[in-house]
């Protein structure tokens, strides 16, 4: 079986503070499927930093670029 | 059943560790928790149990708060002198938590009331003051196949024991004869430091909510023994009596039927 769903979802995290930008995070990750792919727009500054790092920690595959933070989740 | 943004950031902190999860947050939710007794153990052990966000507990204590309990038992503060224990629990845990819903039960656990006060809870956390009252707790929670979190305190030490029905120790099995009335001292006669009561009813929290979520690996088959006088923790090994009479006749489950977390 290899027909991971390749659907996606956005989360818009703007405005929203460390740690609860991070929780929401995870529970969207938790509600979608492995290989399915959550694009995050957080704000510069902490959350950019700290979402990114926990999501890796927990396993998941991270990229970014100038707007999003992309994670597949594991 | 989804989490509201109030819960969230209400269990921001709890939600963020990676051995939880929504799902382990929702579980707790759906889930009801009879306390029994709401005393040294019993105040930290709801208390937590509230702040966590477990979806009801019940409270079971008949007695009045008095001056004396005062030192041990921190939901009743010195306003609350002569006041019901059961009530001004749910009052402080209402405070605490306005999500949980909280019913007190202004009785004394006996033979005749234990099956009614017991059925339909998740988890039974034995907070009781007696050796009567324990294993009378015990043996209704055994009948009833509900998971048991036990704990005692005396002094400076305490003790705990996480039971699941069937598959792991009961009381009876781990401590089978039953002292003589009289025979080991109370709090009223030997004496106990409060925050004994805060470090045993707080596992006692611990214990239970790992035993609804399936988070982590509860105390069974284990009796954690702490003695504060030394901060020295002994965990001692139990296991299942065929011949107990409260659970012995209980139908072991196959290994693999251990609730398992859901990891993200």
């Amino acid at each position: 079986m290899t027909s991971a769903p390749p659907a996606s979802r956005e989360l818009d995290l703007t405005g929203v503070p460390c740690p609860l930008n991070w929780v929401r995070t995870r529970l969207a990750l938790e509600a979608m499927l492995p290989g399915q792919e959550l694009v995050v727009r957080l704000d510069s500054g902490e959350p950019r930093e700290s979402v990114p790092r926990s999501a890796r920690e927990e396993g998941h595959l991270v990229r970014e670029d100038a707007e999003h933070v992309r994670i597949v989740r594991r | 059943m989804t989490l509201t943004d109030a819960e969230l950031e209400r269990y921001s902190r709890q939600l963020v560790m990676p051995e939880w999860s929504g799902a382990a947050q929702e579980r707790l939710r759906s889930a009801g928790a009879m306390v029994i007794g709401a005393g040294a153990l019993g105040c930290p052990a709801a208390t937590y149990l509230a702040a966590a966000g477990i979806g009801r507990i019940g409270v079971v204590d008949d007695d009045d708060i008095e001056l004396s309990n005062l030192h041990r038992q921190p939901l009743h503060l010195t306003p609350d002198v002569g006041g019901r224990k059961a009530e001004n629990a749910m009052v402080k845990l209402g405070f605490l938590n306005p999500e949980v819903v909280v019913e007190p039960f202004p009785a004394r656990l006996e033979d005749l009331n234990a099956e009614a006060l017991l059925a339909g809870a998740d988890v039974v956390v034995d907070c009781s003051d007696s050796f009567a009252t324990r294993y009378l707790v015990n043996d209704t929670c055994c009948t009833l196949g509900i998971p048991l979190v036990e704990a005692g305190v005396l002094g400076l030490s305490g003790l705990v024991l996480s039971i699941r029905p069937g598959e792991s120790a009961c009381y009876r099995c781990a401590f089978p004869v039953e002292p003589p009335a009289g025979s080991v001292p109370s709090c009223r006669e030997a004496g106990v430091l409060g925050a004994i009561g805060g470090v045993l009813g707080s596992l006692q929290a611990l214990e239970a909510i790992k035993l609804v979520t399936g988070v982590g690996e509860p105390l069974c088959d284990r009796i954690l023994q702490f003695e504060g006088a030394t901060a020295a923790p002994t965990v001692i090994a139990t296991r299942r009596r065929a011949d107990c009479p409260a659970c012995g006749d209980l139908v072991r489950p196959a290994p693999t039927a251990a609730a398992k977390p859901e990891r993200v």
